[in-house]
This record gives structure tokens, sequence and C-alpha cells, in this order.
């Protein structure tokens, strides 16, 4: 049984009298433990597609199963209650957080509204999730806007283990950061999956971050599937037009996998 | 304190920064200065100003002590004027944030009730409202909240409108925090600082429309206030004119200052935000 099941997923905008179809018949699932990869142009549907998985909007048609249920039909406290198993982290690690909060108090909403630990007990969890992501549990009284980039994304990945959820989506989330702090968030994620078991939903348009991270990836091209399967097959050998020209976008990669 | 230092830099602040600390001071020192009832009789009737030292703004019609009717009823015009414009900032914060966060049905029934209160000339409204209920402080700072609550719900719910599409409060949502919670602790403190950029313009209409309203005899008839004292002037505007001018000359102070001071403090916070 897959942790993830998206059936036929269609999303369409309506802009000015026209109708836009941002996501069209969209078809994918992820195992438990496993990194999915989406990637494509701009444009091409992926943040869509990862809100749409996250119910923070709703598709026009299509189904999508969630640890075997019906996630569509949930609602209300149920569907809140189920928000714990199904965590997001976002492209901009700025905008992705209350401009007043602090990181205590950041980690904290998700273990106080989950009921996961008392209010006695939460400033000790949340030492603990910062240490897990690699920070200084000093760092909990600092407002968000006063720490790093790279730490900012950190907290937003400390927020997103904080319930112990079975998957992850990551939408761009290791765009906005430098290089060098890029690696040692990816390695962090790499090295939370293997211990937790934590699936992901990988959005990015970087094949050559996709190629160490995911299992399998789904390329998307206006909405649609251009084509799917193995991450490493597909970028070293892609099929659909999309595909060789997000190859051929990234120069390292051509380098790497030249004749 | 650099924002106080950068407040202080531009004249008109400090200049409603001084006229505001008077009135401040006025309104503290009252008690203290006139113990008593600054509505008993102190002297002759209508002693023109600055003849009797014990009394430096002279008498009214029945003797009072104008200087002690002028000190207490700078109390009643920043008591009602503070408490109509809280009220007013509140419960328009409140209704914008929910029309603006919820949407659909709830925004259209919050936005038309709005509608509803903004075609009612604001101070006909606390006329009637006053007039029903009968004059009292409390009833006074209602009826003036009334009329004022629809311009900060129009500004905060516009603000929401803008704020709920960012990715925090996506994340509250993806976190599986309650809508209600979402709305009032992520969307409604961030949606505030245009609300209360409002606040002197409020605060000042209030001060007015309490004048006004006082003016038309619908105070509480127990306190004093500037409205009363032009009103009872009135009565004897060609032989003693002070006794309208006085209370006049406070009102018109008073609202200068609070809307210099509130110029002053957006100033400020507009130079502190062009700079980040």
């Amino acid at each position: 049984m897959s942790l993830l099941a998206v059936s036929n997923l269609t999303k369409r905008y309506r802009r000015g009298g026209k109708t836009v179809t941002a996501v069209d018949d969209v078809s994918f699932h992820i195992e438990p433990g496993e990194t999915l990869a989406l990637a494509g142009p701009s444009g091409s549907g992926k943040s869509t597609i990862a809100r749409l998985a996250l119910r923070l909007i709703e598709p026009d048609a299509g189904g999508i199963e969630f640890e075997g249920d019906d996630f569509l039909a949930l609602s209300g406290s149920p569907l809140r209650a189920r928000r714990a198993r199904l965590q997001m982290v976002f492209q901009d690690p700025l905008a992705a957080f209350n401009p007043r909060a602090t990181v205590a108090r950041v980690l904290d909403d998700p273990l106080r509204i989950h009921g996961i630990a008392s209010r006695s007990e939460r400033p000790r969890r949340i030492a603990a999730l910062l240490e897990r992501v690699g920070l200084s549990a000093g760092l909990a009284p600092r407002a968000i806007h006063e720490i790093s980039g790279g730490q900012r994304q950190r907290v937003a990945i400390a927020r997103a283990i904080a319930t112990k959820p079975s998957l992850i989506v990551l939408d761009e989330a290791l765009s906005a950061l430098d290089v060098s702090v890029r690696g040692q968030i990816l390695d962090l994620l790499l090295d939370l999956q293997r211990q937790e078991r934590i699936a992901y939903l990988f959005i990015s348009h970087d094949l050559g971050v996709v190629r160490t991270i995911a299992h399998r990836v789904v390329l998307l091209d206006g909405g649609r599937i251009a084509e799917s399967g193995d991450a490493r097959a597909i970028i070293d050998a892609p099929q659909s037009a999309v595909g060789k020209a997000l190859v051929a976008a990234t120069p390292r990669l051509n380098r790497s996998i030249g004749p | 304190m650099i924002p106080l230092r950068r407040f202080l830099h531009t004249p008109e602040a400090i200049a409603g920064a001084i006229l505001l600390t008077a009135l401040f001071a006025m309104a503290l020192s009252a008690s203290l200065l006139f113990p008593g009832d600054p509505q008993a009789i102190a002297g002759p009737a209508l002693l023109p100003p600055f003849q009797d030292w014990s009394l430096p703004l002279g008498t009214d019609r029945l003797g009072r002590d104008v200087l002690a009717e002028l000190f207490h009823g700078a109390r009643t015009s920043l008591a009602v004027g503070l408490a109509a414009a809280a009220a007013a900032l509140a419960v328009g914060a409140v209704v914008g944030t929910l029309a603006g966060f919820a949407g659909g049905l709830v925004d259209e029934m919050l936005m038309r009730t709005t509608d509803a209160f903004q075609t009612v000339p604001s101070f006909l409204l606390a006329l009637a409202f006053v007039s029903v209920v009968g004059p009292s402080l409390g009833v006074v700072v209602i009826a003036i909240a009334l009329g004022t609550w629809t311009g900060p719900a129009r500004v905060a719910r516009a603000e929401v409108l803008s704020i709920r599409e960012r990715d925090y409060v996506a994340s509250a949502r993806a976190v599986g925090m309650h809508p209600l919670e979402i709305a009032f602790r992520e969307v409604l403190p961030n949606a505030l600082p245009p609300v209360l950029a409002m606040s002197s313009v409020i605060v000042a209409a209030a001060i007015l429309t309490e004048a006004a309203l006082s003016f038309l005899g619908l105070g509480d008839p127990n306190r004093v206030t500037w409205g009363g004292m032009i009103s009872e002037g009135r009565a004897v505007l060609r032989t003693a004119p002070f006794l309208s001018i006085v209370p006049g000359i406070a009102l018109v102070l008073t609202v200068l200052g609070i809307y210099l001071a509130g110029e002053g403090i957006v100033e400020t916070t507009a130079v502190r935000r062009g700079l980040s």
C-alpha cells in the first residue's frame, strides 16, 4: 500500500474569463521512506500539486489517498489532526514564518496543537528538536528575523518533524539557500529520512539536487506528466523534450554524464 | 530609544507631544488641584477672567470656577475619546479580520452590515442612540464607537486579504492550527499597523463628537464636559464670550495635539520602514 497515492488530479484557475489548467490529470504515488521528486520548469504545476497534496487548496477533480484513507473526504477537526502526519517546508524560509514569531513559538505550535507534549514539557522538546536539526537550543528565544536563512530553514524542518510525520513536502526547500548551506540541509534531510523513515515529496527545478536525493522523479510540463521513473535513469537519459531541456540547463550535469 | 529621538525630530510631533502632555497633566491633576465638586459654586457669577487670582479664568453664570471645570472636562474628553476609539478599533479589527479571513458568505454579511452603518451619518447615529438609551458616560462611548468602527473594519479587511495569501498562513494551516487561532494569532497582529495608524484621527473625531453631543445636552449630566461648557456659555455669548471661548480653545488645542502627534508617529514609522 502506498503512503500517498494521487490519482487523476486536476486543478483549474479562472483568470479574467479564461480557464488555465494548472494541473492536468496527474497521478503518482509515494512509498513509505521514499523520496519522489516533482521536477519541471516554472509554471509546470509543481507547487500547485504540493499545495493540493496538503489540502491547502482543493482540486477540481481526482483523488488523494494518504495512509490508506481518502484524504479529500476529511474536513474540520479530523483533517487538522491528520495534518500532523503530512508536513511541509516552504521555499522562502522567511515568508514561511509569522514575522512576529520567535523560534520557540514556531516549534511550540505543533507540539501544543497536536497535544504531543504538556506545557511544562514543551521547552525540553523544543530544545531537543533544535538539536536534532543541528541548531543550538539557545536559539529558542530569538526572533525568526534575527537568525540566518540556513538556520531558518533548519527551524522549518524542525517544525515539520515535530509531529512525527510520515511524509514531508519540500517545496523548493533548498532553492533560496546558498550553495554551502544547501549541502548541509541536504545532508540533514537524508539523515532524517534514514533514521525516521520519512518520505519526501521533493519539488525542485534543479535536477542536480534531484539526482542526489530522489529515488524516483516525475517530470512535469504544463501541468501534465511528461515522463516518470527512476531518478538517475531519467536524468541520465531523458526521453521527453522537457527532460532534455532541463538536463541541458544544468551545465554541471552535462559535463558529468558526457559521452 | 532611537525611534523616540526620530519622533522628536519633527517639529509637528514635538508640538503635538507638548499639547498632549499638557492635556494628560490636566486630566490627571484635576482632582489634586481642584478637589471637590467642580460643579459647586465658587464665587460671584460671571466673573471675567484674570480679575481674581483665586479664580483665574473667572466664573460662569452660576458662579462655578471655569478653570476647575476646564480641568475636569479634560478628563471626560480624554476618557470618552480614548475609550470610544479603543472600542471602535477593537470591533473594527475583529470584524474586518473575520470578514477578510473567512471570505464567502461571512464576508458578505459582515461587509453589508458595515455598509449599513456607513450609510447612516455617524453623528446622527450617536444622537439617536443616546436619546433612546439615555445619557451616561458609557452610553456616549458606545454611541460614538457605533459610528466609527466601520473605517478600521475596512482597512483591517483589506490588509487581511493580502496577508491570508502569505506562506506563513499556509504553514499555520499545514501545522493543523484552528482557523480562528490563525485569524486572531497569525493574521490579526500583522494586519494591525495600518489600523492603528487611524487611531489619532478616530480619537480626535470621538472627542469632537462627544463635545457636540454634550453641546446638544446629551452628555452625562453628572460630569463636566467642554461641549457642555460651550453650551452653557452660549446663553451669555454677548456679555461673557470667554465662557464659550475658553473651552473652545481647549477643544481645538486637544484635537490639534492629537493630530500632530499622530502625524509624527506615522512619519516616524514611515522613515523606519524606508530605512529597512
